[in-house]
């Protein structure tokens, strides 16, 4: 590959820099830890979607032997706290608003202890009208589950650019759809946990497995009532995250109160039916209703969505997710005159969050179906429609993203290739179809102040081995391995003389953390700098020993060189000792920062939301048993662009993982529940797919180079989700001629609609 | 009533005390120590548990502990011999069979058990056998091309982990054997 030349360390096939300790099992997650004198806490849950609590009893659960603490509401500074509108307490203050809730806590000698002691909390309720379905929510006199929030709308967004009338008075052919998405889990093989301790001095350490340490450290002082750095968060490894572990949930904050009513180190891990409860927050669930407008030639005109997301009882990142759903598909094609008006509504379920995609797999399983539609409409090949539409560098969407590389077009032509498209086009057998859908995605966000940066510090020690101090943190999808190829890259030292350091909020500077595919781009970005500002330490200190000008020195294989003159070389270690025994001594290490070209959006939700845009293309081909509705995938194509691949294995891992949830999303999977009541929280009857559900894949990445990125990179983590169930959905219309327009596609769903089919 | 068990885990002897109905995916992670086994469901579907004992794979979180009595139990930790990778640890590290990491025991587990009785499995018999082991990271595509790799025989050199190597860099020092020959301790060759 073109990269594996240009670099010595970026583009190649690298292990994972943490794989030794995943591989024989002695990577310590947070369940694995241990502190002297640890309690196991566990919380008492609302049974009741809605409810008054009347009074709470804790009396006979303090009583019961080895029992150290009970906590409720009382014991907190009841301060609501949230991501974007603080609207959730840690524990509930007079009402509950969905099953799950944390009502109370109890912190004991064992698990057994713990929850005999939650048995004895007696808790008054009082029963209140609850309600289930966003779209009834948003009716008048519907139950209100936050008072003063009328009609249970948290948020509206009405954004219109150009004129849609005139689009659409414009158009050759309009089509007009619903869709309905699910509400899905993220399903991390480990649920979310955290060891709590609090120290004499006041402070608290939390060993979490969060995607996002400062945010949680910002969240947590929140809720707990104290300073920033009265808390300090240490990342365990984390085994999976997706987006679920970004602390908008209260265990980490509920083991911090037991720890100190108990002044214990207290133990807090979700059971996998309290992680579908009240854990990781499901993707946000929408009803969208969707009018397009196209010309003859399939070129865009006009596009009014009309978006209801169920925000759940609280609201975490659920306002971001609808604002993506709402206006981000604008940058994936060119558009000139669009509409949107969504609404994100309060109801008593438990709150969604942020999953892989944030809002982009709800948006695109309706927008890139409508479209499909309209090829088939107009007669033209699905893939021509997306080829005439697709944008280019240089495109500013019509809410202000400029785009700057983009290799959407290639991505097409990759998938159309991987695909054999056009032969089996030709050759369509019966009952056998194919679909495509393409998808756009960020590389970081600017929504959290007015801030979309990382910031690093590399120190190379006297051995010459180089540590990068990051917050950022590694949630097992390879950002630790990525970002030390890049510093290794730029410094000029093998890849096994970096390490990459713990996130630890006491010892690192502020980062973001994991999300909006970020790390890549904005972190490497921070990184690179870092290892650039060291680098140029190393090359001052060389050249007083070298006796050489610092721009005739190159550094390689952890050596400094004269240019030209090779064998007059000092080893990286050589330099770093030098440099700091001797009087008026100095380490080198160097802090580096990178804040995106981008903008916060203004009240009319107009600007440039990221430094960089990635895209691709996927296609299916699927072949459909009619008898049984039954929908087989024969092969999965999925082509990125995500500019310089920094590690094919970490790329490669990212798309097929992807590609797996977006499966399992638009095929099988799904909370379903009654009366706000999860029926199938357990991973028997909430199916995930499994190793014989997965068919060939085929995947590629395009040429490509951005030119804001680290040696040209951009973000993938996300990319891979964001257009699979609406692929499958086209493919198994041009199969059948059916479309379902509810996730997930079960055989059930489908034979209900080749029955309707062949009625009419 | 806690009961005396011993417990035969990667060729050492553990003797704890447990309550009769104490699962062994409990026993192995809070009473022995190793926390390589993981628990990721609690209900036996998802594999993160996998252990063997006497070479058939188990869900340690449906096995109770005082049964497994005066057998032979193999965790993720017996896997690697002298410091040195097992060839499924080695294939899983080189094919990128893991990203976050928590399945992977349980994977690598299956996957030995699975060649331990048939080393020769089809792609097809992998994919059936490896249907019980979750994993929401990777698609399972990396995980079926490092099993298929052992299978394949394309794993050529087992890496020493790290701390065996620096452990033998140690051992090597001349202080170090003079200090074992007063000290008329056993060899440490
Ligand atoms: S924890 Fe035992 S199978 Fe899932
Ligand atoms: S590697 Fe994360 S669940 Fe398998």
């Amino acid at each position: 590959m073109a990269e594996a030349e240009k670099f010595s360390v970026v583009g190649h096939r690298v292990t994972r820099v943490e794989g030794y300790e995943k591989v024989t099992g002695e990577a310590r997650y947070v369940g694995d830890l241990q502190l002297p004198g640890m309690l196991i806490g566990r919380i008492l849950r609302s049974p009741y979607p809605h409810a008054r609590i009347l009074n709470i009893d804790t009396s006979k659960a303090e009583k019961l032997r080895g029992v150290k603490a009970v906590v409720t509401a009382e014991d907190t500074v009841k301060r609501p706290w949230g991501a974007f509108f603080a609207d959730q307490y840690p524990l509930s203050v007079g009402k509950v608003r969905y099953v799950g809730e944390e009502v109370a806590a109890v912190a004991a000698l064992d698990p057994d202890v713990a929850e005999e002691a939650l048995n004895l909390i007696e808790v008054e309720y009082e029963e209140l009208p609850a309600v289930f379905d966003a779209e009834e929510a948003m009716q008048e006199g519907a139950p209100l589950v936050h008072e003063g929030k009328a009609r249970n709308i948290a948020m509206t967004i009405d954004v219109e650019r150009g004129s849609v009338e005139r689009a659409f008075a414009e158009s050759d052919v309009i089509v007009e759809d619903t869709f309905e998405s699910i509400p899905q889990w993220h399903c991390a093989i480990e649920t979310i946990g955290s060891v709590a301790d609090y120290a004499p001095n006041g402070k608290y350490t939390i060993h979490m497995n969060t995607q996002t340490l400062f945010s949680a450290r910002m969240r947590v002082a929140a809720a707990l009532g104290v300073r920033e750095t009265d808390v300090r968060i240490i990342q365990a490894a984390v085994g999976g995250g997706f987006g679920g572990k970004s602390c908008d949930d209260n265990n980490p904050i509920v083991a911090a109160i037991l720890a100190r009513k108990a002044r214990k180190p207290v133990k807090v891990i979700n059971s996998r039916e309290e992680e579908f409860l009240a854990g990781s927050r499901p993707r946000v669930n929408m009803k969208t209703w969707i009018r397009m407008g196209f010309k003859k030639d399939g070129q865009i005109r006009a596009k009014h969505l009309r978006i209801i997301a169920d925000n759940g009882a609280y609201s975490g990142k659920a306002p971001a997710i609808t604002g993506v759903a709402a206006l981000r598909h604008d940058t994936c094609y060119k558009y000139s005159d669009v509409k949107t008006q969504a609404y994100l509504v309060y109801t008593n379920k438990i709150p969604t969050g942020a999953f892989r995609g944030f809002g982009n797999p709800s948006a695109e399983w309706a927008v890139e179906q409508a479209i499909d539609e309209a090829a088939h409409e107009l007669g033209i090949d699905p893939l021509e429609i997306a080829r005439v539409n697709a944008v280019e560098p240089g495109y500013v969407s019509p809410h202000g993203n400029r785009v700057t590389s983009c290799e959407l077009k290639q991505c097409i032509d990759m998938a159309e290739k991987m695909m054999d498209w056009k032969q089996k086009r030709a050759a369509k057998k019966p009952k056998t179809g194919l679909g495509l859908a393409c998808t756009v995605h960020v590389s970081g966000k600017r929504h959290f102040g007015d801030y979309d940066g990382s910031s690093a510090t590399i120190k190379i020690n006297e051995d010459g081995k180089a540590l990068i101090l990051s917050g950022e943190g590694e949630v097992g999808q390879g950002a630790a391995t990525a970002l030390c190829q890049i510093a290794a890259e730029e410094l000029g030292i093998p890849m096994e003389d970096v390490e990459f350091s713990q996130a630890d909020t006491d010892l690192t500077t502020f980062c973001l953390g994991a999300f909006g595919s970020r790390l890549t781009y904005v972190a490497g970005n921070a990184v690179k700098d870092a290892a650039a500002k060291a680098k140029q330490q190393i090359l001052e200190m060389a050249s007083e020993m070298l006796e050489a000008s610092p721009d005739d020195l190159m550094v390689e294989g952890g050596k400094v060189y004269v240019k030209g003159a090779e064998a007059k070389a000092v080893t990286v270690a050589d330099v770093a000792r030098a440099r700091l025994f001797r009087r008026s001594g100095a380490p080198i290490v160097a802090s580096g920062s990178f804040d995106a070209d981008s903008v916060l959006p203004d009240e009319t939700r107009y600007g440039n939301e990221s430094g960089a845009y990635n895209f691709a293309c996927q296609a299916a081909e699927v072949e459909v048993d009619t008898e049984t509705g039954q929908v087989k995938v024969l092969k999965y194509v999925a082509a990125s662009d995500c500019g310089t691949v920094i590690n094919p294995i970490g790329a490669e891992g990212q798309v097929e993982g992807s590609v797996a949830q977006g499966l399992g999303y638009a095929l099988i999977e799904g909370l379903r529940m009654e009366e706000g009541r999860p029926i199938n929280p357990n991973f028997s009857d909430y199916r995930l797919p499994s190793m014989r559900d997965m068919p060939a894949l085929a995947h590629a990445f395009a040429k490509s180079y951005e030119p804001t990125g680290p040696f040209g990179a951009k973000g993938l983590g996300e990319l891979g989700m964001d257009p699979t169930a609406a692929v499958i959905s086209n493919a198994i219309f041009d199969a059948v001629g059916v479309r379902v327009r509810t996730l997930p596609i079960t055989p059930e769903k489908v034979l209900k609609a080749l029955t309707e089919k062949g009625k009419s | 009533m806690k009961k005396h068990v011993v417990l035969n885990v990667n060729g050492e002897e553990h003797d704890i005390e447990i309550e009769p109905n104490r699962l062994l995916l409990h026993a192995l992670r809070d009473d022995i120590g190793l926390t390589g086994t993981k628990e990721g469901c609690s209900i036996g579907v998802c594999g993160a548990c996998s252990v063997t004992v006497d070479g058939r794979l188990v869900s340690s979180c449906l096995t109770l502990a005082i049964a497994c009595q005066g057998k032979e139990i193999t965790t993720i930790e017996g896997l690697a011999k002298d410091g040195r990778l097992h060839p499924l640890q080695q294939a899983f590290l080189e094919y990128g069979g893991f990203q976050c990491g928590i399945c992977t025991p349980g994977q690598i587990m299956a996957a030995k058990a699975l060649l331990d009785g048939n080393p020769n499995p089809s792609e097809e018999e992998v994919k059936e056998w490896m249907s019980g082991n979750l994993c929401r990271c990777t698609g399972y595509y990396k995980i079926l091309e490092s099993v298929m790799a052992v299978v394949q025989n394309k794993v050529r050199t087992e890496d020493l982990l790290p701390r065996e190597r620096i452990e033998a860099r140690i051992q090597s020092l001349d202080v170090y054997k003079a200090e074992a020959r007063t000290h008329g301790s056993k060899s440490h060759g």
